[in-house]
């Protein structure tokens, strides 16, 4: 009841000061812009303050990381662009907080992305960009930071942990099915967030095509502890690609592929004798698609994925979503999300064979209020149910106030 | 009957140009502030980018005469277009009950918006060949902040004014506003949401006024 009334007058105080902050925010923003050598170096310094608060059943969903069922996250993220002349971009993205995802932990800083772009011609037809930065698969990215995406999580592909183990490699194949259930944050989804990994990437776009590839040093189910240039090194890379039609501005069809090794150094010591983490592969197929016009935003993204499982097989994954959002106000707005789980079954070691991943689906439900152009609100409420296995359920409310800057 | 007609018209000319000779004109100069720096494009999840810079608008101050003047039927529609992924112009002065068109001339989205108290409005996304034009009228007096929700740096102000007669300076801070009526009034300098300049002013018929904002 406090921390209801104490919210209530959070947001209180928030309305009633709303546009005296946002002023104040305005000149912030001013005073944090540079610009030096008539103009050809611009910086600008910006970034966000998320609160988040999750009620959640156990196990907690998702990759949230958290054994008690209210968790408090805050998150501070600072980002910096720079401009240096026409041609050359940078730029950072650092955060404090209790982890990539949230948890129960203490705070960490780190380093999320940093990245040097060179565009040689104005019209945008080639890219060259070295660092450390998200993956070019898929369309959620674009939207994954907390202003953009209209929910406070990720869509269930890139966060449904699966029995996939990147630190040591199954025993056999009823172990690779059963050992999941402990320590869910040692396994990983089929894409792990915006995957932030290190390497270099081209793209560009040639009239109504656009293109882009990626060579990183960790695969897409990648654990962020993987993603530092100096944490698995770039003995196994991973090759990405998308390939984008836009007919017009209102739509946007896409493929994706991916390819790489999923296991990191230390699995090498388990892998059957005269293999290695190169033998290991995880292969991704994805197809995205979106449309804009006036309020409404919907987007798709449909994922085949292949992880290669020693002393197992293959095992195989179908995942997808549909995304609605739609703006009812100008500073109110709410979005409706679809995702689904699908697992293929592989040998169980016995001549039969053994679904390797519990069937499932989840739908989002959100509502978000922009008290200000730089202060937003944003409640959601999920539902979890595995449609083959134990067929457990999960109800997840969450809010997430942001402030940016 | 060609000699009547011609005292017509020279009678014509004459009344009129004593009635323009007759209204006031101010003129003078506004110290400008210093430029703001230039903005920079946040690109970071954009997988297709384009070279160049944004560009830089200078500050600029508009200057109007405040008092009670009758209401003009319909002022004229303005526009405030979306180019090279800035709004231009990115200050537009206007008179309560105008029209302001919106067209967007790049090859992408645009989603304008506005929260402040003087107009909150939101245009949603809209491609270049939008007919009719997406456009608001402005039927408040106040500073409107126009954003765009897609390109964060993006920047614009509307000042919608309770008067016909206003005007932007130059780049150098110089205005000239003509046709004012007599009277007494306050002149007017908006230089930013938190500055604006005043001073009381006497026009008279056919005179020319000059005025400077320090």
């Amino acid at each position: 009841m406090k921390l209801l009334r104490a919210l209530s007058f959070c947001l209180f105080v928030c309305a009633a000061s709303a546009f005296e902050i946002d002023d104040v925010l305005d000149r912030l923003d001013n005073s944090l812009t540079i610009a030096a050598f008539q103009d050809n170096l611009r910086a600008r310094l910006s970034g966000t303050i998320d609160v988040e608060l999750y009620h959640f059943q156990q196990p907690a969903p998702g990759l949230i990381d958290s054994n008690i069922d209210n968790l408090f996250n805050p998150r501070l993220t600072f980002f910096l662009d720079a401009q240096f002349g026409p041609h050359v971009y940078f730029f950072a993205q650092s955060r404090l907080d209790r982890g990539f995802d949230p948890s129960d932990h203490g705070a960490q800083i780190r380093l999320d992305q940093y990245a040097l772009r060179v565009t040689p011609w104005e019209d945008g037809r080639f890219t060259l960009q070295v660092g450390k930065f998200a993956t070019v698969v898929g369309n959620w990215v674009t939207r994954n930071l907390s202003w953009e995406n209209p929910f406070v999580n990720a869509p269930l592909v890139y966060e449904n942990v699966t029995p996939i183990q990147d630190k040591s490699a199954p025993a056999s194949p009823l172990d690779f099915v059963h050992r999941f259930n402990n320590e869910k944050y040692e396994f990983s989804p089929v894409i792990w967030g915006p995957s932030y990994t290190s390497g270099i990437s081209v793209s560009g776009r040639l009239g109504k095509f656009d293109y882009a590839a990626e060579i990183k040093n960790s695969s897409l189910s990648s654990r962020p502890e993987s993603w530092d240039v100096t944490a698995v090194g770039f003995d196994h890379p991973t090759f990405d690609a998308h390939l984008g039609f836009r007919p017009n501005q209102m739509w946007n069809f896409g493929l994706s592929a991916g390819d790489g090794a999923y296991f990191r150094p230390e699995a090498e010591h388990t892998l059957p004798r005269g293999r290695d983490i190169g033998d290991y592969r995880e292969f991704v197929l994805g197809q995205d698609v979106s449309f804009a016009w006036h309020h409404l935003q919907l987007w798709a993204e449909f994922y085949e994925a292949r992880f290669e499982i020693p002393r197992v097989g293959d095992a195989d994954t179908f995942a997808y979503y549909f995304e609605v959002k739609y703006k009812f106000t100008p500073q109110f707005f709410a979005a409706l999300r679809w995702n689904q789980q699908l697992f293929d079954t592989v040998p169980d070691g016995a001549g039969g064979r053994v679904r390797w991943g519990d069937d499932l689906g989840r739908v989002d439900a959100a509502i978000a209020y922009r008290f200000t152009t730089h202060a937003q609100l944003k409640v959601q409420y999920s539902f979890q149910q595995e449609t083959t296995g134990p067929r457990d359920d999960n109800h997840m409310l969450a809010a997430q106030f942001t402030v940016r800057f | 009957m060609r000699l009547p007609g011609l005292v017509w018209f020279n009678l014509v000319f004459v009344l009129l140009s004593i009635s323009v000779l007759a209204d006031s004109v101010l003129e003078g100069r506004v110290e400008l502030p210093k430029s703001h720096s230039a903005p920079v494009m946040a690109k970071r999840y954009e997988i297709v980018t384009h070279s160049g810079v944004l560009s830089t608008q200078p500050p600029l101050a508009v200057v109007y005469l405040d008092g009670s003047f009758p209401k003009q039927t319909s002022p004229p529609t303005k526009q405030i277009v979306q180019k090279d992924l800035t709004f231009i112009p990115s200050l537009l002065p206007v008179q309560v009950g105008t029209r302001v068109e919106f067209p967007n001339l790049d090859d992408t989205y645009h989603s304008i918006f506005s929260y402040s108290p003087a107009k909150r409005f939101d245009l949603g996304r809209y491609r270049p060949e939008e007919r009719p034009i997406p456009s608001e009228i402005f039927d408040k007096a106040g500073l409107v902040a126009l954003r765009c929700d897609i390109h964060e740096h993006m920047r614009g102000l509307i000042l919608v004014l309770n008067t016909p007669h206003f005007a932007m300076t130059d780049g150098e801070g110089r205005f000239r506003l003509r046709g004012l009526p007599s009277g007494h009034y306050t002149l007017k300098a908006w230089i930013d949401s938190k500055t604006t300049h005043e001073q009381l002013v006497e026009l008279k018929r056919g005179e020319t006024v000059r005025v400077d904002f320090p």
